[in-house]
């Protein structure tokens, strides 16, 4: 359409005639952003130890199940959660370690599934980028281990395979973190929730209504 | 229910709009009792952030910056964005913005769309427009539906249903979605819209959205919420379309650091909303594969142009203020006759309008400071909203019938007693003269006439005192010689 183009110059000269004086381009602005002031707390300062112990602490007050194991155990830590669900079928990315897909068990593998084969599923494992402590955030940037969003949304049993190393304090820390902004990003803070009725909060809307996390111990 | 206008040209003024709201004893109990939840909330989690102010001044220097830069940050966000595949479109004004999107919803052949909550949508009345032109719109949000079924209006920004109580979403329910056996237990009325809105999620492919946050350094938008209805919407249909105010960038990724530890805490007193989705362009595999920003100028521009008010445009939309104001806690959102009430809506409802409507919102204020203070981006309200009350005031001088205007005649009278000590001495011996008829033997007036009575329909007024503060002043004077 030619009017968008009209539209869109009429608008940016409006802004452009808005500041006065004149506001300076994209490289002018970069100068006056590092000069901002950020004086607020950019690394925590808990040992590593209570960071674990507030990251459990936080999902468990979202009703998050937390389990501790250690990289030898994890497999069978991961049957054992799968078992205790009571569910059989379950979806996993593609990029989820083959030695994590526990025998005994349905396992259908994300190579392009249709939305209603994962609706089917009675449950979904991945692994995660990082997890925040401060708010009980689970990070994903949906890599090949930590699977497609729709993966950790229509099932309605999540669990969360995340490393103790990717533990951070605070969201200051996980920026930092990263080597570049990721395209396609999930901050998950507890299941799905709603207080839209009386402010009474009430678990699982529409997101998985479950959330179990294996915390592993990787670091010595 | 009385029927409630949110369109600020049509809207009465604020003091004519709070009289039902105040003869309503049940919206007002369902108003105190969620804002006193989310206060409690908000109070604790504030608290136990030791770096809560500097996060502040981050914020407020962030969001000041970027619109200090719109232009650049825009035009950054649009080659980010279309480079990675999604569409930027430019919208001046309402009625612009509304038949854009529906020209690609045409173009999608859509004739069902659903919707993740978003004010702006609201703020250019999407729906009524959407289904006038034959396209069913299917709010997610489980307030949002609640509002959309019971065909009720929002009354504050982030928790928009929240003047109706579970008795009442309970009769919605079961008259709209057929359930005749539903309880009221909010469990079993959450249940019920999960049912109602599963099959519409997997089978519309066409979804609208707002944006909390859009990223210029990547292109990215970012969408906060707490159901995951917005996932949903963000991640099941085939093609998407954000529709989001030109205010809304931020200059780099990383500023979300901040961003995302005060919006929560300030908007529902959580450490951090449930979920928080942020996506760049199209990705392939993953998510709609056609995807439409809609940039929405409706008057942002003309705010940006005056200094003053500019920080108006800093709001991220989180309503600390309206929770924090002793105004809004006693008459909710209904009164402010704008799909943005409390503090915030009281100065950006009239300067979207251009001031030529909701002209009595900046006086719906106590200046008490509550909202300033409460206000994660440090937007100065009180500063705005005495802004614009002299620019109300300035346009009322200019009008014809103002002269005789009771308000302004007393007020010309005020300036004149004022202005010589002799007359000023004569209008107070004149008063007292004059109201001792009206009081009574209690000391107090009771009753006044005409504009006096504006006064005492509501109070009593104490009655002038046989001696005025200079007769004592001076008596006290010759008794120290």
């Amino acid at each position: 359409m030619s009017t968008s183009a009209e539209t869109r110059q009429l608008i940016l000269d409006r802004i452009r005639a808005a500041i006065l004086p004149p506001a300076k381009d994209l490289a002018g602005a970069a100068v006056d952003y590092s000069a901002l002031p950020r004086d607020y707390i950019r690394r925590g300062s808990l040992s590593r130890e209570d960071k674990l112990q507030l990251m459990i602490e936080r999902l468990r007050e979202y009703d998050a199940e937390v389990i501790e194991t250690t990289p030898r155990e994890l497999p069978a830590a991961i049957a054992a959660q799968l078992k205790a669900s009571g569910k059989r079928n379950f979806i996993a990315p593609a990029g989820l370690p083959a030695e994590w897909l526990a025998d005994d068990f349905h396992w259908t593998i994300d190579h392009g599934l249709t939305t209603e084969q994962i609706e089917q599923a009675e449950g979904v494992v991945t692994a995660a980028f990082c997890g925040v402590a401060d708010s009980g955030t689970i990070v994903l940037h949906h890599s090949a281990e930590e699977g497609r969003r729709v993966l950790t949304l229509l099932p309605d049993w999540h669990l969360c395979i995340l490393r103790s190393s990717q533990v951070v304090q605070s969201f200051p820390e996980y920026f930092d973190r990263l080597p570049q902004p990721p395209r396609l990003v999930t901050y998950i803070s507890g299941p799905s929730a709603t207080a839209d009725i009386e402010m009474t909060r009430i678990k699982g809307v529409h997101g998985p209504r479950f959330l179990a996390v294996i915390l592993v111990r990787d670091e010595v | 229910m009385n029927h409630v206008e949110l369109d600020p040209r049509f809207a009465p003024p604020f003091p004519q709009a709070v009289l039902p709201v105040l003869r309503n004893p049940q919206l007002r109990k369902n108003v105190a009792h969620a804002i006193d939840v989310i206060q409690a909330k908000r109070a604790k989690l504030v608290a136990e952030k030791t770096d809560w102010q500097a996060l502040r001044t981050a914020a407020a220097a962030i969001r000041s910056h970027a619109l200090e830069n719109l232009g650049a940050y825009l035009e950054e966000f649009e080659a980010r964005c279309t480079a990675a595949g999604g569409q930027v479109h430019w919208a001046s004004d309402a009625d612009e913005a509304r038949r854009l999107i529906l020209d690609l919803l045409r173009q999608e052949k859509a004739s069902e769309v659903i919707k993740i909550k978003t004010m702006t949508s609201a703020e250019i009345q999407l729906n009524p427009f959407l289904q006038a032109a034959g396209v069913d719109v299917f709010e997610t949000d489980l307030a949002e539906i609640i509002l959309q079924l019971g065909e009720l209006e929002p009354s504050h920004i982030v928790v928009p249903a929240l003047h109706v109580n579970r008795s009442q979403v309970r009769e919605i329910f079961a008259r709209r979605m057929g359930l005749k056996d539903l309880s009221d237990d909010p469990k079993e009325l959450t249940n019920a819209a999960r049912h109602y809105l599963r099959q519409k999620f997997l089978a519309i492919p066409t979804a609208i959205s707002g944006a909390n946050f859009l990223i210029a350094e990547t292109g990215a938008v970012a969408v906060v919420e707490s159901e995951g209805n917005g996932r949903m919407c963000l991640t099941l249909p085939r093609t998407l379309i954000t529709l989001a105010g030109i205010e809304k960038v931020l200059p780099r990724f990383q500023d979300l650091e901040v961003m995302l530890q005060l919006l929560a805490r300030s908007a529902t007193g959580e450490r951090m909303n449930p979920y928080t989705s942020l996506w760049t362009g199209v990705t392939a595999g993953d998510g709609p594969q056609r995807f439409h920003v809609v940039l929405l100028d409706n008057g942002r521009s003309s705010i940006l142009s005056k200094p003053k008010q500019r920080q108006t445009l800093k709001c991220i939309r989180c309503a600390a203020c309206m929770n924090a104001c002793p105004v809004y806690r006693q008459t909710g959102g209904h009164a402010y006759g704008s799909v943005y009430p409390g503090p915030i809506g009281a100065i950006l409802t009239p300067q979207l309008m251009q001031m030529h409507y909701a002209q009595s919102l900046p006086f719906a204020s106590s200046l008490c400071g509550a909202c300033y203070e409460a206000c994660p981006v440090k937007i100065n309200i009180p500063e705005v909203l005495l802004e614009l009350r002299s620019q109300v005031v300035n346009q009322e001088r200019k009008q014809a019938g103002r002269f005789f205007d009771p308000l302004y005649l007393g007020l010309r009278v005020a300036n004149l007693l004022f202005a010589w000590a002799w007359l000023f001495h004569a209008a107070q011996w004149a008063g007292r003269v004059g109201l001792r008829v009206f009081t009574r033997k209690d000391g107090w007036i009771h009753w006044l006439p005409s504009v006096g009575g504006k006064w005492t329909q509501t109070r009593d007024l104490r009655g002038l005192p046989a001696q005025t503060f200079h007769q004592w002043w001076a008596a006290r004077a010759k008794e120290k010689q």
